[in-house]
């Protein structure tokens, strides 16, 4: 029994040791990785890369491949293109900042950074919005509100990786000693953010307490509507649907979303127009790419 | 004393909340077009869950044909084939693979499984297979357990009986033994079956989650309660209703399989 | 294999109807070994499983100071969690508050109906046919399924709203039906002379069986309580619908998190992935704590009964 149990453990062992890579081999499929339909990152992107385009109709059609894996939040999608050579996918810029076991792409030769989306030359990244009902009267939410907006809040919100409209002018923020709670809830990828915010505002105002949800950015949308949330978050601009009801975004700062591959890929740069080609599957393998 | 009415109670209102939420989304969208449609594109407004019933069943299938024989065999083992030593040491081990929580397996298949079958098979390694094997070891202990209890309740006289006959020790267990457990084995089967057309974290992390029919055993698959799951966060409107229509239709495969069960036990029994 | 021994499964059932033919004495002996080797692969897969996990968790707990010393990493179980401690013990504590409260809600009716069905109820009465069929079906709905009900009638029917409360109402109709079943089952299983014996000794029904067969019947139902609580501790998807994800120390009607939920959160946006396994060890030594407390007890209980 014990012998046979080590023996088993010395198998398992080199299974895994099996499993370490060899070289990059470009005729492989691309294995591309998606996020789930209504993720605002995924809408983000579609949108951008032209992989949601209006067909013949003139009804806008998402048509990412039938064939890519659906990964639910930033990290299934790091772990599986860490884990796997041949596979591209996409994640929010601040969450790949704080990651090293995958390779972010150059879009059209620039380089995913909070500089370049802040001069304009690099092109995917979408709002992180806080959403109200708009009509906020509650004080502490107003006053974490101006929190956020202010030189300190904002201040947070580049350190975390986002780009930041805030410059000279922004006001700073002085403590009002509020006390209550405060529920906020909505987009996983705006969440971590909120998060540091709430903490920071905590801080200052030691009698409040700030609760950060994370259940989806349409859940954030709709959480502010009907009250479940007193602010709600979004990764993504709202829609129009969403405006008519009465919901309010507020910008508060902007999110690149970076390309990324396994670290034994050769690929360093990729256009927009590849980007859509491989997302909609009309490339299908890296040799095919570099054509 | 009749909280046992609550139990019933408690159907009633998970049936009335989940079809009252359910089905006022067939109004809008025919329920053959839901069950039979290729396609589901909720931004478009076109929900087909045929790849999710189709998933959710050749994953189940798979586990079923790896993880039952392999929990039923374990459980022979255990109960007339060991040591008081091993067992000492197997229940434990059975019982803390029964506890260990589903993101835990979802992480183990992630990380092991995944690059393993990509390795030595290729294609994506987020599978079927693979899907179906981390389910196959997720239904092990429920079926080992349950099957160890019925082998172990079978009066020892049938033994007895048998070896007196002149029987081996081997074909004692095989033939008297173990066709006088077969229901209590079965029903173990059956909650196999349960956890896995209903597990969905771990499955979540390794199918891959295409909302499309699958073509090999190495491409990824979507399951039901994966639908429900990834779209829920971020649903509204009839996207909300059709996910909890996916829910209903799941309901009614768990429901449907614990009938047909109960039939066939009925049957032994009058048998 | 599997192939292999499913046929030679399907011969077995054929061969009943002849049990007493001797001689074929290779098949049991090669199905013997099959089922040794079944044996041994299922624990080589539990080792691999909880190997991985010790493996990449336990490192999480420590740190090498400016000294190179190693040291334990004691904000992992800080009073208040923040992104930077990462500190499960608001998950801890939320942990035990689920579990009791969800407890609280299923065991007294749990056990209050099991009692009813075996000792009340009229043995094949419809009634009790109806309650064994539901509580068979509410076993075998998936979490998934619970986490859609609780939303829809805790959380926006009934207003609690995503809540400590609504998680526990879930949960606690969750394991409601195993502890019933498994009540009745252990009932049933205590001898008939028990209750004779005490009815002759003057006793009546309540006493008899409030004083005789329950406690005999005790290991039994401790045993699903103790199963229950395993359930509870690792359920994830009917919680993130109904109790939130909230990170404080969460009070009846405050959103908080488990242990599970927790580590489903931490790893979700990739930024504490090596956290989320000091979870997991945490996790895992829950479950054999409580499968070390449910032997323990149940020897105890056995010795005195």
């Amino acid at each position: 029994m014990e012998i046979r149990k080590i023996l088993l453990l010395a198998l398992s062992l080199t299974l895994c040791a099996v499993v370490a890579q060899a070289g990059f081999d470009a005729s492989r499929v691309i294995s591309v990785v998606s996020r789930e339909e209504g993720s605002g990152t995924r809408g983000a992107f579609v949108e951008l890369t032209g992989v949601l385009a209006k067909n013949s109709e003139g009804v806008e059609v998402d048509s990412t491949y039938a064939e890519a894996v659906i990964a639910n939040g930033t990290n299934l999608v790091l772990t599986t293109v860490a884990g796997n050579d041949a596979a591209i996918g996409y994640a929010s810029l601040s969450s790949v900042l704080h990651s090293d076991t995958v390779k972010a792409l150059r879009v059209e030769g620039v380089e995913a950074s909070t500089g370049n989306i802040l001069n304009g030359t690099y092109k995917i990244a979408r709002p992180f919005n806080v959403v109200t009902n708009g009509n906020l009267t509650d004080p502490l939410a107003l006053d974490f509100m101006r929190f956020v907006m202010s030189r300190e809040g904002q201040a947070i919100v580049s350190d975390d990786g986002l780009v930041s409209d805030a410059n000279g002018q922004t006001p700073a923020y002085v403590a009002a000693g509020l006390a209550g709670s405060l529920t906020i809830g909505g987009s996983t990828s705006v969440a971590p953010v909120m998060e540091l915010l709430g903490e920071a505002y905590m801080e200052l105002n030691p009698d409040a307490v700030i609760e950060v949800q994370s259940t989806g950015s349409s859940a954030g949308v709709t959480g502010a509507l009907d009250g479940t949330y007193d602010i709600g978050m979004a990764s993504r601009a709202l829609k129009d649907s969403e405006v008519e009801k009465g919901a309010l975004g507020i910008v508060i700062g902007t999110d690149g979303i970076v390309l990324v591959v396994n670290l034994n890929n050769p690929l360093e740069d990729i256009s927009v127009e590849q980007a859509r080609q491989i997302f909609t599957g009309e490339i299908t393998t890296w040799a095919d790419l570099n054509k | 004393m009749a909280a046992a009415c609550v139990c019933i109670l408690a159907v009633g209102v998970i049936c009335y909340f989940l079809f009252a939420n359910g089905l006022p989304f067939f109004a809008q969208y025919a329920v053959s077009d839901f069950i039979s449609g290729k396609e589901w594109a909720p931004l478009r407004g076109v929900f087909g869950i045929l790849p999710m019933i189709v998933g959710s069943f050749v994953i189940t299938l798979g586990a079923l044909l790896l993880g039952a024989p392999a929990g039923v065999l374990t459980a022979i083992m255990m109960a007339r084939f060991s040591s008081g030593k091993a067992v000492r040491l197997m229940k434990p081990a059975v019982a803390l693979l029964a506890g260990i929580p589903s993101v835990v397996y979802g992480f183990f298949g992630l990380m092991l499984l995944v690059p393993f079958t990509r390795s030595i098979l290729g294609g994506d390694g987020l599978s079927i297979l693979v899907a179906a094997i981390l389910l196959a070891i997720m239904i092990l202990p429920t079926i080992i357990q349950t099957s160890r209890a019925a082998i172990e309740a079978v009066p020892n006289a049938y033994y007895e009986g048998s070896l007196a006959l002149g029987a081996s020790h081997e074909s004692s267990v095989f033939r008297a033994i173990l066709p006088a457990a077969r229901s209590g084995i079965v029903s173990g089967i059956v909650l196999g079956i349960g956890r896995a057309i209903g597990e969905t974290t771990a499955v979540l992390m390794v199918a891959g989650n295409q909302a499309r029919l699958p073509t090999s055993l190495l491409k990824g698959v979507r399951a039901l309660t994966v639908n429900v799951l990834l779209e829920m966060g971020y649903a509204a409107d009839l996207h909300r209703a059709s996910l909890i229509a996916t829910g209903v239709i799941l309901f009614v495969i768990v429901m449907a399989v614990n009938i047909i069960f109960s039939f066939y036990n009925r049957r032994r029994v009058l048998q | 294999m599997s192939v292999r021994s499913g046929s030679g499964k399907s011969r077995i059932t054929v061969d009943i109807s002849l049990p007493t033919r001797k001689r074929t004495p290779w098949g049991p002996v090669l199905l013997k070994w099959l089922c040794w080797l079944a044996g041994v692969m299922t624990m080589g897969v539990l080792m691999l499983i909880v190997l991985y996990i010790l493996v990449n968790g336990v490192p999480e707990f420590f740190f090498r100071d400016e000294n190179g010393a190693l040291q334990f990493k004691d904000q992992l179980f800080a009073l208040k969690y923040n992104s930077k401690n990462l500190s499960m013990f608001p998950a801890i504590i939320n942990t035990l508050l689920m579990t009791a409260l969800s407890l609280l809600f299923s065991v007294p009716l749990g056990v209050g109906g099991g009692i009813y069905l075996a000792e009340y109820a009229k043995p094949g009465s419809k009634l009790v046919k109806v309650i064994r069929v539901t509580a068979e079906t509410l076993t075998g709905i998936p979490s998934i399924i619970y986490a859609l009900f609780g939303m829809l009638v805790f959380v926006v029917t009934l207003g609690i709203g995503i809540s400590m409360l609504a998680g526990a109402l879930t949960l606690g109709t969750m394991t409601l039906p195993l502890i019933l079943r498994q009540t009745e089952e252990s009932l049933l299983g205590v001898p008939m002379s028990y209750r004779e014996g005490s009815y002759g000794l003057g006793a009546g029904k309540l006493r008899t069986t409030l004083r005789i067969v329950l406690p005999v019947a005790m290991p039994g139902i401790l045993a699903a309580v103790l199963l229950s609580i395993g359930r509870i501790s690792g359920e994830t998807a009917a919680l993130i619908f109904t109790s939130g994800t909230g990170t404080r120390i969460a009070g009846l009607y405050d959103s908080g998190r488990t242990l599970a939920v927790h580590l489903f959160k931490l790893q979700e946006e990739g930024r504490a992935v090596g956290a989320s396994f000091a979870v997991a060890v945490v996790l895992l030594a829950v479950v054999v704590l409580m499968n070390a407390l449910s032997v323990y007890i149940a020897g105890k209980l056995t010795t005195k009964g």
